[in-house]
Order: C-alpha cells, then structure tokens, then sequence
C-alpha cells in the first residue's frame, strides 16, 4: 500500500468532513440549531446519523474479532441490534419522543425526563450521570481511533490522540448537532460502501460462493481448540452449548447488553427530536435497519468467515486467533507455531497447552512493564479484522476500509462530545443550577470541559491499564449497562406509562444505577477483575465465585429491580395532575 | 441451511435478515402517513 495513497485519502476525508461541519456552523442560528438541528432534519440525515453513532470502529474491529473466536451465533446480535435498537426504537419510542420532546420543548434526553416528570432533579441526576459516565465511552472510543491512526498512519499516540481529538472537536463545538448530523451522514454513507465491499472481497477471497463459504467454515468444526471446547464451542457455524459459559457470555452479555441497552442511549435519542414529524421517522426506519444490517451483519459474517481464509492461505494454514498470534510473534522477532497444522489435524491431538487464557475474548493479558510512549497495543482478537484486511483484500481497498474505520468511530465520537457538553451544560448548569447566559455558549463550554475530560482518559488510562483495548470493551460496556438499567424503566415509563410519577421515577433510578454498579464492581468477572475493587476488599475477582453466575450481564439482574421499583413507588404515590399529564401526551397517541 | 452448522446460527441469520425486512416494509407502507406536525410545515 502506497503511503502516498493513504495520505491523499485521508486528507480528502477529512477534508469533506471538515465541509459539513463548516456547513453545519453556517446553518446554526440560534439554541434549537445547536441542540437539536432546528428540528428539521431529513429522514436520510437522521437514520445515517444514529447508525453511524450506534456504531463505533469497536463494534467493527472488535466485534468482527470476536466473532472469528464464537462463531456466527453472533448475528443474535445483528438481529437484536435492527429489531429493538431500530424498529422498536424508532417505530414506538422514536415516535413519542419527538413529539413529547417537542410538546415539553425539550432539547436533550435529560430535559425531556426532567420536564415530563416535572423534576429538575431527574433533568440535574441525568445530566450528572452522563456527564461522569460518558467520558469513560468516549475516552475508549478514543483511545480506539488514536490507536488505530497510530499504527496505520506511523503518528505518535500522543500526536494522532491531539489529531484525532482536536478535528472531531472543532466541528462539534462550532457545527452543534446540524455539524454533528452532518459529518455523520457523510461518515455513515462511507461506511456502507466500505462495509459493503468488504463483504464482496470477503467471499470472492474465498471463492466458493455464499454458501459454499458457510460450507468450508462448518467443515472446520474439528479445528476449534480443546481450550475453546470447553467452554462450549462447538464450530463457527453452531451455536455453543446451552448453558455454557461461551454461552452465556454470547447471549447475555453480548445480544441482551448492547442489543437492549440501545434503547436508552442519550445520544441516539436525541436524533428523535430533530425531525419535523413522525412521517421522517417512518421514512428513516428502512434506511436504519439496512445500515445496521450492513454495519454489525457484515462484521460478523466477515470476522466468522476469516477463518476459512487464513487455513487457506499457505502463510498461515491455521484458524484467525493463531494467524493473529502468528502475526504478532513475527513483529516482535519471534516464531509462533500454532497447535495444530491442518494437514496433520487431529483435533483431539491438539496440544492445548499452546492456547493460553489470554487468547480469550476479554481476557487479560501478560502484565507488562509502564511504558512511556504509547504503542498501539490489544487484546489479539481485535488484530483479526486489521489482518484480514491487509492479507485479504485488494491494496487499493485498504485506504479506503481505513478510513471507513475512522469514521466509524468520529461518528460516535462527535455524538459523545454533543451529548456530554449539553448534559452538562444545558441539564445541569443553566437548567439544574439556574444559570444564566447564552444556551449555546454554555453548552460550548460544557464540551470543551467534556472533551478535556475524555482526552485525559483517554491519554492516562492506557498508562494505568495493560488492557490494551480491553479498555474499549469495559468503557463500552459500562456505559451502555448503566444507561441500559438507570435509564430505560424511566424513559419507557414517560413515553407510556401516564402513572408513573416522579417518586417512581428517582426510585427506579437510584435502585436499577445501585444495582448495576454493584454487579458491575463485584460480580461481573469480565468487568469486575480488571477494575479491581472487589479484589482489593473482598480478595477475590467476583463474589460469584466460580459458578457461572460471574458470566451474567448486570442487566439481567438490575433492569427486572429498576422497573419494579418503578412501578410499586408509582402505585404508592400520588398520581401526576391530569393537565400535565395532557400537556405531555398532546397529539401523541396520532404520533 | 446455506452451509450453516445448526439451526441456531440459521435462525440468527434468518431472525436478521427478517428485522430487515420488517423495516423495509414498515418504511414503505408509512411512506406518506402524515401527523398534525407534518401537515403544520405544509409538506
């Protein structure tokens, strides 16, 4: 690949990035520009928009990695991630939202709660929380897209952070979410076609057609190592044992986690309300559910599928995880031999000494010394895809696939920036704690302290966390598991549930945010071990021991709290005043 | 089964590529369903 090439094509994307954010900036004139881009936003703009927001370069990269280890049970995930995070999101919460927001007059997900439960405490907590958690998300995402313009573009982590951080900066803080919604259209029709092509190459790199593929990789089932064996893999094409913690670690973590946990994301709601009527909203249904589809669908397909590549190709002869092994040994100096060579495969032979734990999806790796400079580091799964890519694909494709990457994760990033300045902004300072001023530059402020925040993470946590982008994956799940508990029962509740009261509503959300961080600290392993508090008081990594109770995601456990909480504290409470309750719902049940 | 292993990796597949379709066909049935906000802009 000519680094020449690569240069052009990524000034020229950053070039048209930074002309829809000017455009953006150009077409801000007043508060409801910059916080919900005038409520007029195309039914195109709006769906490109949240998918591309929905879909960070981790959902990709890692992801697409994670699915070269478990398998294509991942497109669960698919499935989940287009039925609720799209159609239910849109068709039956997108829907009131909007209109609600528009009723109340609300600018952001912590106003339209606080307004529709009349409490400036429920706008002031929201807003808190996002403020404190999203950092966490956006430093991750981060860290991701730095790491990843590091290697690729030979920069510093340091400089290529600064690059990374200051473009995406610039366009957010002058273009408000008109220069947000903007750029990640753009970004998001970049990233169809790239994702689109990838899934040609994919299959012609194989070339045995569709079904042909899915045959050859079936055909492998023998090759899944003894160490994966027993956590319940049963080959790429099958689902792993019920029950098993390959098992629950798939459907609970993965499809209910971040399948579900879509609902309640402050970032995407907002792209509710910056359509004029619930007709774009229909109109943008398709184009979501497609984009998702073409996102998290081909990721997955392509990440299963590399394994039939890689046994294929002569360099390796081997599954992805060993190829990604082989490939990192050779650029330390060293020889890696994977366990079992095809042509003398004996899956039952295979010596499972050679795969250690820290191959595993989440698991940790080696400690290693505090470095001072930053170098793009991982856990090995994510090396798959990147790999794929540059062993697969053709030289020209690559720039391109690269910078279908980077806006993958500007996207998010940009909408992370957005929703952390006017949470603090608007929902805590100028809303919660009455001050006064222009909206715009406060929320101005509350993102360049929010962008500041998520740089320091994201150029500190690499220090303190051999993790690698691990890092990516707890951020990630943090973030959506707490929206996912403290957020959803109080947010489903103001669309539809005309009982709900303000008391409900804080109960719920105090008992489900509670809940959550405990499960998160103290018994979810994957999160749990590497935080490290429930070592440091407890001495072990998870208060569940080692039943398999330490695989299952905090939601299952505290969203079923947070709605019962809800509802009884609601039941218990005086009802809200009938006008309200008229104001809010205005119009809705046409919606 | 397009070379699936299991029914379980096939109904993700087909679970999938039927949320797709339910968007593609909503989005078209609700094409020109209108709203009082809709009819306010006079689009």
């Amino acid at each position: 690949m000519s680094g020449l090439y690569l240069l052009i094509v990524v000034v020229v994307y950053f070039a048209i990035t930074a002309f829809f954010g000017w455009l953006g900036y150009k077409q801000t004139n007043n508060a409801e520009d910059y916080l919900v881009a005038g409520r007029k936003q195309h039914p195109v703009v709006m769906a490109l928009s949240y998918g591309s927001t929905f879909i960070s370069t981790a959902a990709i990269i890692g992801f697409g990695g994670a699915a070269a280890v478990y398998g294509m049970g991942l497109m669960w995930l698919t499935g989940l991630n287009i039925f609720v995070g799209i159609f239910l999101a849109f068709v039956f919460f997108g829907k009131r939202t909007r209109k609600i927001g528009l009723n109340l007059n609300a600018h952001t997900f912590p106003e339209l709660l606080g307004k529709r439960f009349d409490s400036k405490f429920i706008q002031t907590a929201a807003g808190l929380l996002i403020f404190i958690g999203m950092p966490i998300y956006a430093g991750s995402v981060l860290i991701g897209g730095s790491q990843f313009m590091s290697q690729y573009l030979g920069l510093d982590y340091g400089a290529a952070l600064l690059i990374f951080t200051v473009i995406t900066a610039v366009y957010v803080i002058f273009g408000g979410l008109k220069g947000v919604m903007y750029t990640d259209a753009f970004q998001g029709a970049l990233m169809l076609v790239g994702m689109g092509l990838l899934l040609y190459f994919a299959y012609s790199a194989i070339g045995a057609g569709v079904t042909g593929a899915h045959q050859k990789l079936t055909d492998m089932g023998s090759l899944v190592p003894q160490a994966f064996k027993v956590q319940g893999h049963q080959g790429w094409t099958s689902m792993p044992v019920a029950g098993s913690k390959m098992w629950l670690e798939m459907i609970t973590q993965l499809a209910l986690g971040v399948g579900v946990g879509v609902l309640a994301q402050p970032q995407l709601i907002v792209r509710f309300m910056t359509v004029k009527s619930g007709r774009e909203i229909n109109r943008a249904v398709p184009i979501g559910g497609i984009f998702i589809f073409m996102m998290v669908g081909v990721a997955y397909t392509v990440g299963s599928l590399s394994n039939v590549y890689f046994l294929n190709n002569p360099e390796y002869k081997t599954i992805s995880i060993e190829a990604a092994k082989m490939e990192a040994a050779k650029k330390e100096g060293k020889l890696y031999i994977p366990p079992a060579a095809p042509a003398e495969t004996k899956p039952a032979a295979a010596p499972a000494a050679k795969i250690t734990p820290a191959a595993l999806p989440g698991a940790k790796q080696p400690p290693a010394a505090p470095q001072k400079s930053i170098k793009p580091r991982g856990a090995i799964t994510d090396n798959i895809i990147p790999l794929f890519i540059t062993k697969a694909m053709p030289a020209w494709f690559i720039p391109i696939f690269l910078v279908t990457l980077l806006a993958a994760a500007m996207s998010t990033l940009s909408s992370q920036f957005h929703t952390m300045g006017t949470a603090i902004g608007r929902d805590v300072y100028e809303q919660g704690l009455g001050g006064k001023g222009n909206t715009v530059l406060i929320t101005r402020t509350g993102m360049t302290v929010s962008i500041l925040i998520s740089l320091f993470i994201a150029y500190s946590l690499p220090f303190f966390f051999d993790q690698g982008s691990a890092i990516i994956a707890i951020g990630t799940a943090l973030f959506f598991g707490i929206c996912a508990t403290a957020f959803t029962p109080m947010y489903f509740s103001a669309l539809f549930w005309k009982r709900a009261t303000k008391q409900g509503a804080i109960s719920g959300f105090i008992a489900g945010l509670s809940v959550c961080l405990f499960w998160l600290f103290f018994v979810q392993v994957k999160e749990a071990k590497p935080i490290g508090l429930c070592k440091l008081i407890f001495g072990v990594d998870s208060l569940a021991g080692n039943s398999n109770l330490q695989y299952l995601d905090q939601m299952i456990i505290s969203l079923p709290v947070s709605i019962i909480v809800t509802i009884i504290v609601s039941l218990l409470t005086k009802a809200p005043a009938q006008e309200h309750i008229d104001k809010c719902f205005n119009g809705v049940e046409k919606a | 089964m397009f070379g699936f292993g299991d029914l379980g990796v096939w109904s993700a597949y087909a679970f999938t590529i039927f949320s797709v379709l339910i968007c593609i066909l909503y989005g078209i049935l609700k094409w020109n369903e209108t709203d009082e906000d809709t009819k306010e802009t006079g689009k």
